[in-house]
């Protein structure tokens, strides 16, 4: 948690559509495409069949303070453990144009700085001497908060952690030390050609302005003063911004009681509005080749363009166009033809990344030698037109339904994971039972939907395409795909 | 213990995976190697109970531990076979194999292995030679006789032909597919010095499918696309080794280190070694290194231990027992003098730093593990105080008693990222004077109690996941013989006394002990006055 002040979280995100599709909250798991009857001494694995799979999940109680903060409890008596999370309504669209860094760096500071009367000295040493562990991180559309202890120290790590989400401390030699580490990771941040193109990629999509794209600076973090820490949790932390998710080896009645003590008398604030502008398309330029030269053995790709958001109508047959394309791995079209048949990459598929509060990004991407640069960017644009043109094949479509529904119940692999996952669906304002509505709509799905949805949103007169390697010969091998450009990097610190 | 990822400065290149996703570097694991001891279940002796253990007449061992909680299982099959089996001129061997291992059997992956099976068997033979012949071109400076050309063009033809034929008999990645249509996650394996592991989680009643599949590639492996998946092993050291700062710097430092024992070569291969492996020697060390008798599952979900033992039986105790691996001869010889190694990149600095120590079973052992946790474990350890919060030299630092690997003699080793302007240097000093004053002062009992306290904290929390708890019992049944390891480890840890910590430091934290890696800027004049040295080539 401390290494990431300075930089944007999560740029790669969350797979949203497997990571719910592998939480669906459902009782029974549709049989659809399943048969019955397994044999299993019928020793052929490719023809063996199995009963879906059943299981009623645990419901966990949700509740509401008076001064509107979430409370979601689960108990789980197997272990002598205790966890909490606090998600909360702040995030680094917030920062200041001038300031970027400031929402991670407070975050960084709220654990690292004291709080809740105790120096940072005394937070640390209390807590590791029983074991307790505390993180709390503030991303680009949320904070997370989380404590984790025995049992047996719940009430003194719940007092530490309410503590430092109410009324951090901020010492000035840990904000200090907070800024000289920001500097430090920017002084690094052209080190890995990885941690390049990603970056390089997302300020091309988003232009390097955008909240979901722009970077601290050496600048913007000396500008950063104690008091705008302050003021930033003043003004963005709420207890009505905030949703607590309990899971564990506790007594719910007793823990009610022991929120309301550590929390109740929090006083409500304004909480801030989650927006962020959408980049229209007039703004963007269409096709696009850019390279970055850097002394690498490999080029380094990312080939895409921006896309919708989890909420569109589109948003499930796109997921699953883009599964077969490329999303799922072993499985996938980029991943056979790339790797398996060609042998041009060890990393190679795309992803589709979507949230509600801005707009997804749909991208492909791959490591490869020089001179196979060019052969991996057509068979990503012949795979990309062949998904435009072309149904996916009845085995490919049953094969992505049946690995969505058949996975499932890991989403119940604990309790934690079921309480984040509807503290997750709360914070983006969506109903309760939306994974249930995406396995419905997923098992109904058709090829046509499919190729309509792949037509509609894989664009190959909007692909971005950026690419990390070796300056000389690079370009050549980037021409035959457009009008190439450098993105020359200045120095950094 | 290191399940605390938080203060890492970063990730070791070891193992290295098959992958496929986007995430493929499995944290956990990488941490469960710096780990020599992971005691589950002390702090809860009732769970010690639940772990069922059953072996085949053919050797293969079973751990099995009950949790119904959720309709699932997570199974790990680990076997003791890793980088520290290969040989200098077939390094990668360990790897490559498990890439291998996704491509099929005589069932799996293809419509007709009677049909394919002379096509892959001539196209081995024409690879091989094809290889040699570049490799004598290579080795002239790269002038060949306008015969000597004619026959590598000859050979080319025909090898792309045959490996035209033969991708008509491939479904690609099937047994993934198969894995993945049945709800199958996390399938994945990885290759470390010491062991080689597979991992799968699977609805419970999906166990059949399981059994069918990993019996059949435990007995009938077929080494199909084998020249693609060179090529993808060769990608994927690009980017893990070559194009990562600290890929280099490690794979350096430990070259440097070791200079007998296999525990000094890369796990992923020398570049050289990987582009001369043959299917004929992947073929070989799967015969010598994948008997069932080198193998431990682990199965931990909603299982019925009686049904499982009874699917095992019937699945893999069809596998004959095979001979003996080929014993492990070679011992690293004391090291008589410091070693230094310079890595230049285009990348900001950073600095390891490693002494020789005994291995897993040694008394030593287990005091360099609490001396780890005392210096890098927590933001009150004494590494993170002195030089991140008060000299302000490094952004983090970090350390870890049992690099690369625990089977054999290993290494204790600091990492250390420093904080501009402060140089490689200036963070080398300061780590000198932490490691002076374990010597010196007896470690404070508070900080031992901490420790301790941890260790059980962080053995619970391992038992949380069924693939985490799975991953341990096989990983210590692999390398030490017994998982109950992870018990008695425990116990000799709480045993540790500050007294033990004095001297195990004074005695190993020598310089003649000693192996300095530091990370460059390239192009800026270099500060670490470099000892020549004959690096072990290919």
């Amino acid at each position: 948690m401390m290494r990431v002040t300075g930089h944007r979280l999560g740029w790669w995100g969350s797979l949203r559509f497997m990571g719910r599709a592998i939480g669906l909250l459902t009782i029974l798991l549709a049989s659809a495409v399943v048969a019955y009857s397994a044999d299993p001494t019928l020793n052929d694995p490719r023809t063996m069949a199995f009963k879906p799979v059943e299981f009623s999940p645990p419901e966990p109680e949700r509740v509401v303070l008076d001064n509107g903060m979430v409370l979601y409890l689960l108990e789980d008596h197997e272990l002598p453990l205790v966890t909490i999370t606090a998600t909360m309504r702040t995030g680094s669209w917030l920062d200041p144009t001038d300031k970027i860094g400031l929402a991670g760096m407070t975050g960084a500071v709220m654990r690292t700085g004291g709080g809740g009367g105790l120096s940072a000295e005394q937070v640390d040493t209390e807590l590791e001497q029983f074991a307790g562990d505390v993180s709390i991180g503030i991303g680009r559309q949320s904070g997370s908060a989380s404590l984790d202890v025995l049992s047996k120290d719940v009430k003194r790590g719940l007092e530490i952690f309410a503590g430092l989400l109410r009324a951090p401390a901020f010492e000035p030699a840990r904000v200090e030390m907070a800024k000289l580490q920001a500097i430090e990771g920017i002084r690094r941040r052209q080190d890995h050609p990885g941690s390049v193109v990603s970056r390089e990629f997302a300020k091309m999509l988003y232009g390097p302005a955008h909240p979901s794209a722009r970077e601290s600076s050496v600048d913007s973090i000396k500008r950063i003063t104690r008091d705008d820490l302050v003021t930033f949790h003043r003004n963005t932390v709420h207890p009505n911004g905030m949703l607590l998710g309990v899971t564990g080896d506790f007594k719910s009645d007793e823990m009610r009681g022991l929120l309301r003590n550590m929390f109740g008398d929090w006083k409500k604030g304004t909480v801030p509005e989650l927006k962020i502008p959408d980049v229209s398309e007039a703004e963007s330029p269409g096709l696009v080749v850019r390279f970055v030269g850097k002394d690498t053995s490999q080029t380094h790709l990312r080939v895409g363009h921006l896309s919708i958001k989890e909420n569109d109508p589109d948003y499930v047959a796109l997921a699953v166009a883009n599964d077969i394309l490329g999303g799922s791995s072993f499985r996938s079209r980029l991943f056979n033809d790339v790797r398996s048949k060609r042998g041009l990459a060890y990393s190679v598929g795309s992803r589709l990344n979507t949230g509600t509060h801005d707009q997804g990004v749909w991208l492909m991407r791959a490591e490869t030698k020089l001179i196979s640069t060019q052969e991996v960017i057509e068979r990503f644009v012949a795979n990309i037109e062949r998904m435009r043109v072309e149904p996916v094949s009845d085995a490919e479509l049953a094969e992505a339904k049946e690995a969505y529904v058949n996975s499932f119940v890991f989403s119940f692999s604990s309790p934690s994971a079921i309480v984040s996952r509807l503290i997750e669906l709360e914070y983006d304002g969506l109903p309760k039972n939306f994974l249930q509505q995406l396995r419905d709509r997923v098992v109904q799905l058709t090829k046509e939907d499919v190729l309509a949805a792949a037509k509609k949103h894989l664009r190959p007169d909007q692909l971005k395409i950026v690419a990390v390697g070796s300056g000389e010969a690079l370009p050549k091998a980037l021409a035959t795909f457009g009008d190439v450009k450098e993105i020359k990097l200045s120095p950094e610190g | 213990m290191k399940y605390r990822s938080r203060l890492r400065p970063w990730l070791r290149q070891d193992p290295v995976f098959i992958g496929g996703q986007f995430f493929v570097f499995c944290l956990t694991l990488a941490l469960i190697f710096h780990l020599n001891i992971g005691f589950l279940f002390a702090a809860s002796p009732s769970l010690a109970e639940r772990v069922i253990e059953h072996k085949l007449a053919n050797g293969l061992t079973i751990l099995m531990v009950e949790r119904h909680q959720t309709p699932v299982v997570s199974i790990n099959i680990t076997f003791a076979v890793g980088g520290i089996n290969e040989q200098v001129g077939q390094t990668g061997l360990a790897h490559l194999y498990e890439h291998m291992a996704f491509k099929g059997t005589r069932l799996v992956g293809t419509t007709n292995y009677e049909k394919e099976k002379p096509i892959l068997d001539e196209l081995a033979s024409v690879g091989t030679e094809l290889d040699q012949r570049e490799r004598d071109v290579a080795a002239k400076g790269g002038a060949a006789t306008a015969d000597e050309r004619a026959a590598i063009e000859s050979l080319q033809k025909r090898f792309l032909d045959l490996q035209a034929q033969a991708s008509r008999y491939v479904v690609g990645n099937e047994m993934a597919l198969l894995y993945q249509r049945h709800g199958g996650v996390g399938l994945n394996a990885s290759t470390g010095k010491d062991v080689t592991r597979y991992m799968i989680s699977l609805p419970s009643n999906r166990l059949p499918l399981w059994a069918a599949i990993e019996s059949d590639r435990m007995a009938n492996p077929v080494l199909r696309e084998f020249y693609k998946e060179r090529g993808v092993v060769m990608e994927e050291r690009r980017l893990r080794n070559d194009d990562s700062p600290n890929g280099l710097l490690f794979e350096t430092f430990t070259s440097t280190a070791f200079r007998a024992h296999s525990y000094g070569i890369p796990t992923i291969g020398w570049g050289s070694d990987i582009l001369s492996l043959t299917p004929a020697a992947t073929e070989a060390f799967f015969k010598a290194h994948y008997g069932p008798d080198q193998a431990t599952i682990a199965l931990v979900g909603d299982i019925n231990p009686k049904e499982t033992i009874a699917l095992i039986e019937q699945t893999f105790g069809k596998i004959p027992a095979a001979p003996p691996p080929p014993p492990l001869v070679t011992v690293e010889p004391e090291q008589r003098g410091e070693r230094r190694v310079e890595v230049e990149f285009d990348a900001e600095p950073a600095i390891v730093i490693g002494y020789h120590k005994p291995g897993l079973g040694h008394p030593d052992d287990d005091v360099f593990d609490v001396i780890d946790a005392v210096l890098s474990d927590g933001l009150t350890s004494r590494l993170h105080q002195t030089l991140v919060l008060e000299k302000r030299l490094a952004v983090s630092v970090g350390s870890d008693a049992s690099h690369p690997g625990v089977r054999a003699p290993n290494l204790f080793i600091f990492t250390a990222t420093p904080l501009a302007p402060h140089t490689a240097a200036e963070v080398e000093a300061a780590v000198y004077e932490e490691i002076e004053r374990l010597k010196r002062e007896p470690v404070a009992s508070k900080e031992l109690e901490k420790v301790l306290n941890n260790l059980d904290a962080d053995l619970i929390r391992g038992l949380r996941s069924n693939g985490g708890l799975a991953s341990q019992l096989a990983l210590y049944q692999a390398v030490a013989g017994d998982w109950r390891y992870i018990l008695t480890s425990r116990d000799k840890v709480a045993a540790v006394t500050a007294a033990d910590v004095q001297r195990v430091a004074t005695q190993y934290f020598t310089k003649s002990n000693r192996t300095v890696a530091v990370l460059v800027k390239k192009g800026t004049d270099k500060t670490v006055a470099a000892i020549p040295l004959n690096e072990v080539k290919p």
